[in-house]
């Protein structure tokens, strides 16, 4: 008896890791905060900590209207030409 | 594209171990599947006048695309009748479209399925059920079309409990959850009419449905009775967020609200009227979001919008109504949305014959 694999057969996308930071130092910071409750509350003070120990500068906050749909293209490349880094997470 | 080279298991030609087979793959809901061979596969295709390697949907964070080719293997697999997998794929153009957000809707803690809505003459010609017990078991089509749709989530999608779909509880329709909506005795036009299509073509309507809520109501003899009921169903502290709502009226209670000559439109902004919590008792149940209050009360607010009230939903066509089920009986439901609110957003298509 055959039978036929139910699993996807067109290609996996592939998707890479960017280089770690040589350091943290005076970075800037992105900060891209879900719309959950909290969300912003806990990224801000996730963000204080870096400036606090590493001296980095908090960007202006970007929002996502939908916390699980991915973040709007243009979103992601206005904050790619703004920081140097970017924090996000789940809020609740 | 997807490739048509799916890959071929062989097994032994014996039923019950090839079923066996298909569980050790992990390729299951949990219910035994019927084994997807080669001739049962090309049979479904059959019905497809596209070539099989058309890809119908894409996962939006992983890429992974839904072929036709798989998307017949799932619904073999499901049970389904050829004639059942024009829904199918149907069901998935629908699911596709960006504002339906399959992948969240899935993967959520929220836990909710597509409920599945056929409208129009297809569903009666495949025998779907429209009647009595109609979110239970018993009609093929129904379960198998539902059921179809879940396998592909779980095999083509990879949406697996535990790992990829987190759902707290998730909830009983997470096996299938498909109905036809009931053309025997309704007064108000197909949902495939209201819906722009041209007579003839049936659709069906995808909806991220969060649970099933009964609404009971034997006494009430008036519209306005009838559908506080509701109302008070969709405004629960549990349920109200500012998503959409899919009431599905009992024939019992679609006689009281028609019969005095209430048209769709007239039940909507009725629903959308009082399906409503207070600012004061949202907050008391610490629910309340001045982001949300301002969504809904802004600029844009409609017209039946109460300042100082959280409505169910942004405007009365937020509100899907339709009729089904058995002759006897005042019970009829509200499924409430996904959790999110409006992170998923009810979509429709036309079923290819």
């Amino acid at each position: 008896m055959q039978l036929y694999a139910p699993t996807s057969s067109g290609p996996k996308r592939k998707s890479f890791r960017a280089p770690p930071l040589a350091s943290l130092e005076g970075l800037r910071i992105g900060i891209l905060e879900n719309g959950k409750l909290n969300a912003e509350e806990m990224l801000r003070e996730v963000g204080a900590l870096f400036v606090e120990r590493h001296g980095c500068t908090i960007r202006p906050i970007y929002s996502k209207s939908n916390a699980s749909a991915p973040a709007p293209s243009t979103t992601l490349v206005k904050a790619a030409q703004d920081v140097d880094f970017l924090i996000t997470g789940l809020g609740d | 594209m997807a490739r048509t080279a799916s890959r071929i298991h062989e097994v032994p030609d014996d039923l019950l171990a090839a079923i066996d087979y298909c569980y050790e793959q992990g390729w299951t809901d949990g219910l035994p599947v019927v084994p997807p061979v080669v001739d049962r596969v090309d049979a479904m295709l059959a019905r497809q006048s596209r070539p099989a390697e058309t890809v119908i949907a894409t996962h939006p964070a992983t890429g992974l695309e839904l072929s036709l080719h798989a998307a017949a293997v799932n619904s073999v697999m499901a049970g389904c009748l050829p004639e059942h997998f024009p829904v199918v794929v149907a069901a998935f153009e629908a699911m596709n479209k960006p504002d339906f957000n399959f992948h969240g809707s899935t993967a959520s803690t929220g836990g909710s399925a597509p409920l599945l809505i056929v409208s129009g003459t297809y569903g009666d010609e495949i025998g779907m059920n429209s009647d009595v017990n109609l979110f239970g078991p018993g009609n093929r089509a129904n379960a198998t079309i539902g059921r179809a749709v879940r396998l592909i989530l779980r095999n083509v999608f990879q949406m697996l409990p535990g790992i990829s779909d987190k759902s707290t509880q998730g909830n009983p329709g997470k096996y299938s959850f498909c109905i036809a909506e009931r053309a025997r005795g309704n007064p108000w036009p197909p949902l495939c009419a209201t819906q722009g299509y041209p007579a003839g073509v049936s659709t069906v309507t995808a909806y991220a449905g969060g649970g099933f809520c009964n609404v009971e109501n034997h006494g009430g003899n008036t519209p306005e009775q009838v559908l506080a009921s509701v109302a008070d169903a969709m405004a629960n502290y549990g349920c109200i967020t500012l998503g959409q709502s899919v009431v599905i009226l009992a024939p019992e209670h679609m006689r009281i609200v028609a019969g005095t000559g209430w048209t769709r439109e007239d039940a909507q902004n009725f629903l959308f009227t009082h399906a409503k919590r207070s600012v004061e008792g949202m907050k008391n149940v610490g629910k309340y979001r001045d982001r949300e209050y301002d969504t809904q009360h802004g600029g844009a607010a409609h017209a039946l919008a109460e300042q100082g009230f959280v409505h169910r939903g942004l405007s009365p066509a937020d509100i899907l109504i339709t009729m089904g089920g058995g002759d006897a009986g005042g019970h009829s439901c509200f499924i409430p949305s996904w959790s999110r609110g409006r992170g998923s957003i009810l979509q429709h298509s036309a079923i290819s014959t």
